[in-house]
């Protein structure tokens, strides 16, 4: 089986896989890199307003053969009343 | 602790021993055992497969633990045993532990101490997926397999073996694999843990404590009448 190395970014923390794993085929390494997105995104959000998610496959020649990225872009439109001094963040 | 006419009846309890290949089922989902299984060597994985495949492992057994105790009483199983390494297990048939229960009451009451650890070590677990961060919930499981396997004499100065494959620890702390190899990415960048292989050496484990907030009490490794 051919072997992959998928690489990640949580927009602060990249990890460059120098292992790699044997899978079936291209498809299985697609679907592992997009598998991780999720799991990055829940570690470090909510923290701040941008950050950029990236994971990418490359195959046994070191080639990238896919790349996928998912943005978080937030910002205020029209904020109305700050929480007082020293309150609590969340007060559910 | 355990009276010597105790552990006589415990030594005295007929039982098969069983050699089982890694990836073997030691007790399958849905099926209703008429004994209950002990690991003697090897590590093993409580799991639950949905049907598109997905693993969740809901526990990791160790040598010494009665992985089965549950189907004495479940008597249907709802989910699988599986050995993650090559193992041993010996199989206890269940009117062998009727009639150690009824000749010690004490007896009975441990047993059930076990599954009560068990359903504690899963309540650290559920903890740990639902609200702990990937680098405190891997920590707080080498924390854990640290202290019941060093309560077992399979760990010693920090350090033991742990031959378990990345995709199974995956299944165990419900992570993608790409996720699984970050987080130790991040954990060995602490200086607290070195894993090298399938060795697992704890450099600090203090610190590594500290990082996962963990609180060994649920483990219950102090000794108390029963």
């Amino acid at each position: 089986m051919p072997r992959y190395f998928i690489d990640s970014s949580d927009g602060t923390f990249s990890h460059i896989d120098s292992e790699g794993i044997e899978l079936a085929g291209d498809d299985a390494a697609r679907y592992l890199a997009l598998d991780a997105l999720p799991d990055m995104v829940r570690e470090v959000l909510p923290d701040g307003d941008r950050r950029e998610f990236a994971v990418c496959v490359r195959d046994a020649f070191g080639k990238v053969i896919y790349s996928a990225s998912l943005t978080l872009a937030g910002a205020w439109r029209d904020r109305g009343t700050p929480e007082p001094e020293n309150g609590p963040l969340l007060d559910l | 602790m355990v009276s010597p006419e105790e552990r006589g009846l415990i030594e005295g309890m007929t039982m098969r021993r069983r050699l089982l290949r890694k990836g073997e089922e030691l007790v399958s989902q849905h099926s209703q055992p008429s004994e209950s299984c002990i690991v003697l060597s090897g590590f093993t994985a409580r799991e639950v497969v949905l049907d598109d495949g997905k693993r969740q492992i809901t526990a990791l057994h160790i040598p010494g633990d009665f992985v089965d105790l549950h189907a004495f009483l479940l008597k249907v199983m709802d989910h699988s045993v599986v050995a993650l390494t090559d193992c041993e297990a010996a199989y206890v048939p269940h009117r062998e532990l009727l009639r150690v229960i009824d000749r010690s009451a004490h007896l009975g009451r441990l047993f059930w101490l076990s599954t009560v650890i068990d359903g504690a070590i899963q309540r650290a677990w559920i903890t740990s997926s639902g609200r702990r961060a990937a680098t405190a919930h891997l920590g707080h499981l080498i924390c854990e397999l640290y202290l019941r396997l060093q309560a077992v004499d399979l760990a010693r100065d920090g350090t033991f073996s742990f031959p378990v494959a990345q995709g199974e620890l995956a299944d165990a702390l419900g992570f993608s694999l790409v996720h699984v190899n970050r987080t130790l990415q991040e954990l060995r960048a602490t200086g607290f843990v070195r894993w090298k292989g399938s060795t697992i050496t704890i450099l600090d484990f203090d610190g590594l404590a500290v990082l996962s907030q963990f609180d060994p009490t649920y483990l219950n490794l102090i000794t108390l009448p029963r």
